[in-house]
């Protein structure tokens, strides 16, 4: 007999627990045990609705009830019959049906975010991720420790207390994969962890670097920036991997964060006449050999300076702040 | 810092009523055998003064004269004393106490600017009064000040009738200076808690200040602020200014020639009811030009770094300070040197200015390697402080570059900020790191604090041009 169409009682979670398949219109819902889908939910009527075939589709057709009948998310109004979209969600009582009509336009099949195979196929680069981080770590470690600073446990510490803070970071969002998909993936947010934070780490480095060579702090300021979408991209992955399907709105939500907390950040630093990224100025002092670009003498950067006056200016008409900071604020 | 003005804020008058109120406990409760230590009749005067007259008749005979003479000179002093008090204005809280002296017969008071400097500016919020010894009080109009030598004329708003037979204070005539040893008597109001004379001795000026002031062997101590210091005729060699508070007895007084001429200048002015930011300003302006007029025109001090010229100031008007780490350390070794000026500029409680500083650090940093020397260095040359926006001055804007001065490269930076009150003012600071050598460097970093902004360029490149690079010798 040919399959018109399907109907499935969803739980909770949205996945079908009975499934219906019809042969014939119409079907009738309802709790009596003369209907053709009988449902044991104590807020669905003995007769709650009928679904009809007519000329231009299968329509719903509500019988007297206390609870009506909402499809998708719209309650039918009393003596409507609406037509049946495809794929619809119609819910009588507490009771939530899913209807499938023969000949609908399938949606194309998705890719499967199978985290094992995922953890899989970044393995190896997530080892060399995990022994490029394990060097950059003693390197920088060994960058800023002097000789005859800390010792023994305390350097233990200081080399270990970041890759203990990124386990933590990634058990956590593992049970957050482990709540929305039923697995522990901590491996695979690992990966994304690392690979986003060492982006960040190196590229700030690299800039300041480059900055010093150049003499051109903007590029530090560059850096900074790229620090910040570094990190927003490496939290737009892991919720990637909690809630595959809506990578679009959580996507939109970071987005916004980050538009939202910067922008207040800046209107702050702006209204205390701070630069509106980074530092006052460049902190990077480097090997010699790095220096590219050119000296100018001590007079030629004096005048150089000459601007600043025009801001200062500027910037130190009394303000609003004037009565209410008071004089005992310090000036160091 | 160091620099105590003698005058009390809020915070300290705060301490005077505490140290009432616990003198009140003492007095009612004070265990047999124990004694306050700031008890006004302290038992140890007493032993003291019986055995030095038992060892010598004539000591005892001079002491007594010493003490006529005090009491002689407090005599004079004590109709022409008064206390200057701030108060709030709508209310008569004291917001900070200080001392002068009468000099005008249409009731001018000599004081210190410091002393009323809340009411110069802040009228809307401050005010001033005055209390005589015998317990006149009355209103205070502010008539003249100048900031730098931290002096003010305030004159009685109603001067009482009684004001002539006071008679006035006069002055030492500079014809007769004051040899070193001279005791002389400084009169005024400590801690609010009673007008006193204290004697001490004159010790001439101060070494290496830009700004004379004497130098005073006597306890100064806050609330004394603008009283008159008296020679032995009673006349005024000086006002209390300040003391510092890690030595002892270590006191400054403005010398009474810029008194002089301030009253010489200001006397017959009217009170001044706008505000003193413009004046504040000119006054500071013609200060800052002298002050770099003078240290342009000295020549950097030889250092004798292995490889770099470092620019070190004269000590002709600013103290230096050397220090280095142990020569055993296994980081980074350096030899530090901080020169700065003693005397700056009171403009308010969170604002002194009118000042230089210099200092440097040369680093050895063979014991590390290049790479933790540049980090090291890097570190050293980030946390320097720049200051950011206040009450009283903008936020630091800074210019930035490789520098290049007798062939040794520095990474340079000039960060200056402007006075928001005081019009072409400004606050400069140059930092610069030697970028020449992989394991040895030298950093330096010039302050100068209220300067015009071509000062402050004409001090920054005097700065630069005192670097350069030795060839080993």
């Amino acid at each position: 007999m040919e399959t018109l169409a399907l109907i499935e009682t969803l739980d909770r979670d949205g996945q079908p627990r009975q499934i219906l398949r019809v042969s014939q219109w119409p079907v009738r819902i309802g709790r009596a045990i003369d209907c053709d889908l009988v449902l044991d939910d104590p807020h669905v009527a003995a007769h709650h609705a009928t679904l009809a075939l007519r000329d231009d589709g299968v329509h719903v057709e509500p019988a007297a009830s206390v609870n009506g009948v909402r499809l998708g998310r719209a309650a039918i109004a009393p003596g409507s019959t609406p037509l049946l979209p495809a794929s619809s969600v119609m819910t009588l009582g507490a009771t939530t049906l899913r209807v499938r009509l023969a000949g609908e336009v399938l949606a194309p099949e998705q890719r499967l975010l199978d985290l094992l195979q995922y953890e899989r196929r970044h393995a190896v680069t997530l080892m060399g991720l995990i022994l490029f981080a394990a060097v950059w770590q003693g390197f920088s470690l060994w960058l800023t420790t002097v000789p005859g600073g800390a010792q023994g446990p305390a350097l233990a510490w200081n080399y270990l207390s970041a890759p203990i803070g990124l386990i933590v970071w990634c058990a956590l969002w593992a049970i957050g994969s482990m709540l929305f998909q039923r697995r522990f993936a901590f491996w695979a947010h690992l990966y994304i962890a690392l690979k986003w934070l060492l982006i960040a780490i190196v590229t700030e480095a690299a800039t300041a670097q480059i900055a010093f060579a150049l003499s051109m702090p903007s590029i530090e300021k560059l850096g900074r920036v790229v620090f910040v979408g570094a990190i927003a991209m490496m939290m737009w992955r892991h919720m990637g991997l909690l809630l595959p399907t809506r990578r679009r709105a959580v996507a939109i939500a970071i987005g916004s964060a980050v538009v939202v907390s910067s922008g207040l950040l800046l209107i702050d630093r702006g209204m205390q006449q701070q630069p509106l990224i980074g530092d006052l100025y460049l902190g990077t002092i480097s090997l010699p050999g790095v220096r590219i670009a050119k000296t100018v003498s001590a007079d030629a950067f004096v005048k150089s300076a000459a601007p600043l006056e025009k801001t200062l200016a500027k910037w130190a008409k009394p303000g609003d702040d004037d009565d209410d900071a008071a004089p005992g604020d310090d000036d160091d | 810092m160091l620099l105590t003005r003698l005058f009390r804020r809020r915070s300290g008058r705060l301490l005077a009523l505490l140290l009432t109120a616990a003198l009140n406990a003492w007095a009612g409760a004070t265990p047999p055998g124990v004694h306050p230590p700031s008890a006004p009749a302290s038992p140890l005067a007493k032993p003291q003064s019986a055995a030095s007259a038992a060892e010598d008749d004539s000591a005892a005979e001079d002491s007594a004269n010493l003490s006529a003479s005090a009491r002689r000179i407090y005599d004079i002093g004590r109709p022409r004393l008064l206390q200057v008090r701030t108060l709030l204005r709508d209310q008569d809280s004291q917001a900070s106490v200080g001392s002068g002296s009468l000099v005008g017969a249409d009731g001018l008071i000599l004081t210190n600017y410091h002393v009323v400097s809340q009411v110069a500016l802040e009228p809307q919020r401050y005010r001033l009064n005055f209390q005589t010894v015998d317990g006149v009080t009355g209103a205070l109009q502010l008539v003249a000040f100048d900031v730098v030598h931290d002096l003010a004329l305030v004159r009685m708003a109603k001067p009482p009738a009684a004001v002539a037979a006071r008679g006035l204070f006069e002055f030492r005539p500079a014809t007769t200076p004051l040899a070193q040893g001279e005791r002389i008597f400084s009169l005024g109001n400590p801690l609010d808690v009673g007008f006193v004379v204290v004697e001490g001795t004159y010790n001439g000026l101060v070494e290496r200040s830009f700004l004379p002031q004497i130098l005073f062997s006597g306890s100064l101590n806050p609330g004394m602020s603008g009283g008159p210091v008296l020679d032995d005729k009673g006349h005024i060699v000086g006002v209390n200014v300040a003391t510092r508070r890690d030595g002892q007895q270590i006191s400054f007084l403005v010398p009474a020639e810029f008194a002089q001429a301030l009253i010489a200048r200001s006397a017959q002015a009217k009170p001044i009811t706008g505000s003193v930011e413009a004046e504040m300003a000119r006054q500071l302006l013609a200060h800052q030009q002298q002050l770099t007029t003078r240290f342009v025109a000295l020549p950097w001090r030889e250092t004798k770094h292995a490889h770099y010229s470092v620019p070190v100031p004269q000590e002709d008007f600013m103290r230096c300070w050397g220090s280095s780490n142990p020569s055993e350390s296994k980081g980074l070794s350096f030899e530090r040197s901080d020169c700065q000026m003693d005397t700056a500029i009171f403009i308010n409680e969170s604002l002194r200015t009118g000042d230089l500083a210099v200092r440097h650090e040369v680093y050895d940093g063979s014991k590390l390697g290049a790479l933790r020397f540049a980090q090291e260095a890097g570190q050293s040359f980030r946390n320097e402080g720049m200051g950011r926006r206040t009450h009283d001055l903008s936020a630091p804007k800074c210019e930035e570059d490789f520098v290049e001065s007798a062939g040794l490269p520095m990474r340079t930076v000039m960060c200056l900020r402007a006075y928001r009150h005081l019009p072409g003012l400004y606050d400069v600071a140059v930092l610069s790191q030697s970028v020449d050598a992989k394991t040895e460097g030298v950093q330096g970093r010039f302050d100068a604090r209220g300067v015009s902004f071509q000062n402050a360029m004409l001090l920054a490149s005097h700065y630069l041009q005192g670097f350069a690079w030795k060839r080993s010798p």
